[in-house]
This record gives C-alpha cells, sequence and structure tokens, in this order.
C-alpha cells in the first residue's frame, strides 16, 4: 500500500470542516483501515459498545476489530508478532497506566526488535492510548507517561494537540514501519477544528506555533498546549508557544531557534518533573543555547507525588491555564517561577 | 472435605448486618452520587454481598486482604468502619486514605486491610506475599487475594497462584466471579475455566456467591486448612453483579437473569435465619433500621469532615 503519496506539510487545512478531536481520530482509523487491508484494531474493550468513548463508534470493517481479555503484556506481544508478521495493528488501550502492565513486550520487544537485528525488520505497530483524569480516578488512572516511554529507544512518542494534527499524525503513525505510542488526551476530545476529509499524514518532528511572541519561549503538548495557549490569549501574553506534536521525534532546533530569539524558556509539561520530558528540553536548549538564555530556564509539571482523589487535591495537583499565566508573567517580569521542580 | 462449619446466632446476626451495611450504605451511594458529592468513580457490590461477608467472618483483624478496585464490600465486611469508607467517598481528611485514594484505594491497618489497587491483576500478588511474609516470620495470619473473574486472564493470575502452591504458602485466593469484565461476558473474555487452572496447583472448592451460609461454608474450610499450614487455596464463589460496572446504575435485571428474590443473598439469610428459628422478623428489621441510623451518622460524618489543604500537593 502506497503510504507515502498521502503525504502533507503543515499548511494550515484547506477544504477541511469543522470536526472534533474525537471525531478526527475515529475518521483516521477508519481510513487507515478502508486504506489498507492490513492495518486491524485490538485492545481490551476495543469492541465494546461505546466505541472506545466514541473513537471507534461506527467503523467501516468491524470485523478488523478485535476485543481482548485483561492481558496487556500478552496482547502488546501478539501485537508485535502480528507485525512482524505483515500486519499493521494498532493496539488500543483507555488508558495509558494499563500500559505499565505491558512494559516488558514494550521495552524489551517492541523498541528493542529493529535495533536487536540491525533494522532489518518493520514493525508497523501502533499502540494507540488514551490518557485520562480528574473525578478521584487516583494515582493509577490519572498518569500521562510520554516521559517515560520516550526514554527509550525505539519508540516514536506522538500526542498531538488539535483534531487537525491528530488525523495527520494518527495516519502517518499507521503508515510508519517503525513503533508508535500514540496518546490522545481524553480531554481534547470534544475540541473542534478544521480537518480536511481526504486521508493525509503529517510529518513527526516538526513543532506547531500556536501563539507568536518575542519574549518568552513555551514548549507544551498535548492538552498543556491548549492550556497554555489559551493562557497566551486570555492575557494578551508576548510568547512565542510552540506544540511539538511529536515528543520523539523531537523539533529540537526548532525550539532552540525560537529561544535564540526570546531569551527565556518555559515548559509545560503534564508528567511528573524528574528525568522527564521538560527536564530534556531544558537539557537540550541548555546544551545547544546556553548563551541565548537572559534567564533560568523554568518547567511547570505535576508535583513529584501520586494524584491525589479528593476534588480539592485534584484541583490544586494539575496545573490551570490561569496559573499558567502567572508563570509567563511572572518570567517576563524578569523573576524566576517555581524551585525548579514543577510549580 | 467431610467437615461441616458449624454456624450459631452470633455468626448468622453478623453476616446479616454486614450484608445490610453493604447493601444499604451502596444503595444510599448510588442515590446520592448523581449529586456529584463524591468525587470519585464507584463500583458497587449490590448482590454480591454474600461472599466478602462469608469470607471475612472467618478472618483475623491480623489477617490481611487485598483487593481490586471494587473495595466497599469486602472492605466493610474485613472491618473498615462505615464514616472512614464515606469520608474518603467524599474526598475528606478524616476518610481512610485521608483523601488520597478515593473510592479503589482503601486502608486500614487496623483491620488487615494494606491496601487496594485499580489496575486489575496485580494485588492477586500481594496476597501471596502476605503469605509469604508469614512464612518467613512465623506470623499466624494468612493473606487473602481477593479478585474477580476478569482478574483471571492477567498473567500475573497465574504465576502468582504457581508460586504460592510451590512454597505452600498460607494464602487463600478468592475469586468473586460475577461474570462480568465490565461490559464483556465471561464467555468473551475466558477460555478458561477458572477452577479448572486453579485446580493443577491447589485445592479448590467453589461456594455459591449469592448464598452468604455456602460462602461462609466453604471459606471456613478453606481458612482453617490454610491457617493449619495445608498451603494456599482457591475458593471460586458464583454471583450475580446488579449493578453496572460502575456508577450509580442498576443493570438490567431481567435481561441478567437477576430474579431481585431469588438471587438476594439478604432475602436468602433472612428467610433461612426466620424458618430456623435463628432470628425473628422484628430482629431483621430492627437490624435494617439501626443500619440505616449508622449510615447517616456516616455521612453527617464525612459531611463536617474537613477537606485536606491543597498545599499538600502543590509543590
Ligand atoms: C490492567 C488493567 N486493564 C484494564 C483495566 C480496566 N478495567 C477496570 S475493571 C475491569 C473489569 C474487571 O473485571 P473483574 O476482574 O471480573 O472484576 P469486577 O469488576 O467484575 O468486579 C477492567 C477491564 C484495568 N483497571 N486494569
Amino acid at each position: 500500500m502506497p503510504w507515502s503519496k498521502f503525504r502533507q506539510d503543515y499548511a494550515a487545512p484547506t477544504g477541511g470542516r469543522p470536526l472534533s478531536y474525537c471525531a478526527a481520530i475515529r475518521e483516521a482509523i477508519d481510513q487507515a483501515m478502508r486504506h489498507d487491508p492490513r492495518v486491524f484494531a485490538i485492545g481490551l474493550d476495543a469492541d465494546d459498545k461505546f466505541g472506545v468513548f466514541g473513537s471507534m463508534a461506527n467503523l467501516t470493517h468491524p470485523e478488523r476489530v478485535l476485543g481482548t481479555p485483561i492481558a496487556e503484556n500478552a496482547m502488546t506481544g501478539v501485537a508485535l508478532g502480528a507485525a512482524l508478521s505483515g500486519l499493521r495493528p494498532i493496539h488500543v488501550h483507555l488508558r495509558n497506566d494499563f500500559l505499565l502492565v505491558a512494559m516488558d513486550q514494550i521495552v524489551n520487544y517492541v523498541a528493542k526488535w529493529q535495533d536487536m537485528f540491525d533494522h532489518q525488520v518493520r514493525v508497523p505497530l501502533v499502540i494507540r492510548s488514551i490518557i485520562g483524569r480528574g473525578w478521584g480516578c487516583g494515582a493509577q488512572h490519572s498518569q500521562s507517561l510520554h516521559g517515560l516511554f520516550a526514554q527509550v529507544p525505539g519508540l516514536k512518542v506522538v500526542m498531538p494537540s488539535t483534531p487537525y494534527d491528530v488525523k495527520g499524525l494518527f495516519l502517518a503513525a499507521v503508515a510508519d514501519d517503525s513503533p508508535v505510542l500514540f496518546l490522545e488526551h481524553r480531554w481534547l476530545y470534544k475540541n473542534t477544528g478544521d480537518v480536511p476529509e481526504a486521508l493525509y499524514t503529517l510529518p513527526f518532528g516538526r513543532c506547531a506555533r500556536l501563539h507568536e511572541g518575542e519574549s518568552l519561549t513555551v514548549v507544551a503538548a498535548s492538552l498543556a498546549a491548549v492550556h497554555a495557549r489559551l493562557a497566551c490569549e486570555t492575557h494578551g501574553l508576548d510568547v512565542d508557544l510552540l506544540d511539538p506534536r511529536t515528543i520523539k521525534p523531537l523539533d529540537i532546533d526548532g525550539i532552540v531557534a525560537s529561544v535564540q530569539r526570546t531569551g527565556r524558556l518555559l515548559v509545560v509539561d503534564h508528567d511528573f518533573p524528574f528525568g522527564g520530558f521538560a527536564a530534556e528540553i531544558v537539557a537540550q536548549v541548555a546544551e545547544r543555547a546556553h548563551g541565548a538564555l537572559r534567564q533560568p530556564p523554568q518547567r511547570i509539571c505535576f508535583p513529584d507525588r501520586g494524584m491525589p482523589a479528593s476534588g480539592v487535591l485534584e484541583r490544586a495537583y494539575y496545573p490551570t491555564p490561569d496559573r499558567l499565566a502567572a508563570a509567563m508573567q511572572a518570567m517576563l517580569a524578569g523573576e524566576l517561577v517555581g524551585g525548579g521542580h514543577g510549580f | 472435605m467431610t467437615r461441616t462449619t458449624t454456624i450459631d446466632r452470633a455468626d448468622v446476626t453478623w453476616l446479616l448486618r454486614r450484608m445490610r451495611l453493604i447493601r444499604q450504605a451502596s444503595e444510599r451511594i448510588a442515590r446520592l452520587y448523581p449529586t456529584d458529592v463524591m468525587e470519585t468513580p464507584v463500583h458497587l457490590c449490590i448482590g454480591q454481598e454474600a461472599v466478602p461477608v462469608g469470607l471475612c467472618r472467618h478472618l483475623r483483624d491480623d489477617d490481611k486482604l487485598f483487593l481490586g478496585h471494587r473495595t466497599h464490600g469486602p472492605a466493610l465486611a474485613k472491618g473498615l468502619p462505615l464514616p472512614k469508607l464515606m469520608a474518603e467517598l467524599y474526598g475528606r481528611t478524616t476518610g481512610c486514605s485521608h483523601g488520597y485514594g478515593g473510592s479503589m484505594h482503601v486502608i486500614d491497618l487496623e483491620h488487615g486491610l494494606p491496601g487496594s489497587s485499580a489496575i486489575v491483576g496485580g494485588s492477586i500478588a500481594l496476597g501471596v506475599g502476605a503469605g509469604l511474609a508469614a512464612k518467613l516470620t512465623g506470623a499466624s495470619w494468612i493473606g487473602v487475594s481477593y479478585f474477580g473473574d476478569a482478574a483471571t486472564n492477567a498473567g500475573v493470575f497465574y504465576e502468582s497462584l504457581n508460586f504460592a502452591a510451590l512454597r505452600r504458602l498460607p494464602v487463600l485466593f478468592l475469586c468473586e466471579d460475577n461474570g462480568w469484565s465490565n461490559v464483556m461476558p465471561k464467555s468473551a473474555h475466558s477460555a478458561h475455566d477458572i477452577t479448572g487452572v486453579a485446580e493443577q496447583m491447589m485445592p479448590v472448592l467453589q461456594a455459591d456467591g449469592t448464598d452468604a451460609l455456602s460462602v461462609y461454608e466453604h471459606a471456613g474450610h478453606a481458612v482453617e486448612r490454610i491457617r493449619g499450614g495445608g498451603g494456599p487455596m482457591l475458593l471460586h464463589c458464583r454471583t450475580k453483579r446488579w449493578m453496572k460496572h460502575q456508577g450509580p446504575e442498576r443493570c438490567d435485571l431481567a435481561a441478567n437473569h437477576i430474579d431481585p428474590e431469588r438471587d438476594c443473598p439478604i432475602v436468602r439469610l433472612e428467610t433461612w435465619a426466620q424458618r430456623s428459628g435463628m432470628l425473628g422478623a422484628d430482629e431483621c428489621t430492627a437490624i435494617t433500621a439501626e443500619i440505616e441510623r449508622e449510615i447517616d451518622a456516616a455521612i453527617a460524618f464525612a459531611e463536617a469532615s474537613p477537606f485536606p489543604q491543597p498545599e499538600l500537593v502543590e509543590v
């Protein structure tokens, strides 16, 4: 199947129509399955009557959607084996916390299979997972583990924030001959934006500029990008807001170029701080553009502890657009933000 | 097994009280839930009460019970005070997990409840660890792993049984088989027969999980044998889930072949207790009223309790 002919760059969508994030991902899955008979979806409750929060409802090929028992580790191996046998599996998880049960297969098998055999084989496997949080779900049902997975060589980690990106990047993930971890935040599902009807793929490793400014570079992905954009727009901040869209590969050139203009860097990351995605960006910018920094770079992450359940604690635990705005304003005023990890 | 477990008036009263506590508390939670006072997902146990009470009547406070996400029934049966459960659901500092755990993560160290997990399967291994600790230290407690039918699909189920059997650990595996994994029936998630798998490694007993007396009797045999050094056992209790997987709504009972009289563990025990002269009808009515007052008090306690300080999680 010639997936290459669908390549599209990040031009503003033309000929699109408004679609929700959820509908965009659904359309991508449906088109991938219609376009390529090797594509199938598998996962616990992948075939449930809710269609995975609507993202897989009423697909053209329900016969290629397979439910599984609670057996995430083995099912990851099954998906890998199918990928090594010529299929293009989409392994679906309702929450990314469940991926941890499959860590052995993901880290030791899926991520390593190509490196171990010097890339003689293709591993066209998409592991798709929804990130959830809120309503007292607590420490085991609210994590966003992109930083952990990005640390492992051999995995691409994609977390789009807009309907246009989610469709194009999902199709790119299916078209990719290496493993891709595709993370969708549940809170983005209702957001709408213009999405072309045709099948298209978008390139990995290219930032989107969600807000233009000259005085502070803010890097944020997925829901954090949407919150950061809201903060910039509500308060009219002079911020250059970059959404990396793919955590790995990372558009570090785009980020560095921005920091060289603004002289300031803030990373907003909905993940744990220690050794995480935000830390990685700060480290790479320090290596590449130390001289351009007018202020120590700052991070806003989750606190370095598991998620609490009580509503009052949840609301304090997660950074809000208002708190992001306050942090950006403080940096723009020349103040330091947190203690170096989290805010 | 030839012995029969004896049961007296105190046992029957206890079983009925705890089942009523679980039932009435669950019904109250279901009633209040739509008002959003409890910001946490709830997996209710209505219809399944016989299993935790029949088991826990034989457990001591130092026996360690490990639970999954469906916590309320077994936690209350083991001794978690209702006010602490209610306060946890209300997200208050006085909750059993101080508001940090929510419905799926409850703890009560005084009553042998070292915590519960919402990632299905993993906590089966923890009960084995409690059994190992007993063996290594010479302690007399037993470990109990309490899980649903679908948890047996996870590799950790097999791995845990195997290790417990190899080491002859004092562990009871309690499978509360309600026939469902969320919206998936057992026929769609298990090719294996749960008891058949376990029987290759250890003795297995089967109880009627809608009948407190049946669970009480079989759990009694199992706990006695395990405590006596007989090695691990699995007790399989087939029961019926009256509620949707999560939240305050009932299933369509008729469509699920549930008869709210025939299959109700409380009706069954009350009928038996009255017929056999163990308890009078007035005593049963009195229990219901008492429990209702306990629930009122637990909710008042939760509502009056403070919320945790948000600074605790801000860095
Ligand atoms: C590893 C993992 N995969 C998926 C889930 C989502 N999930 C939560 S409860 C549940 C069904 C569990 O069924 P069972 O173990 O029989 O217990 P029951 O809910 O019937 O009491 C599922 C699939 C999870 N919590 N953990």
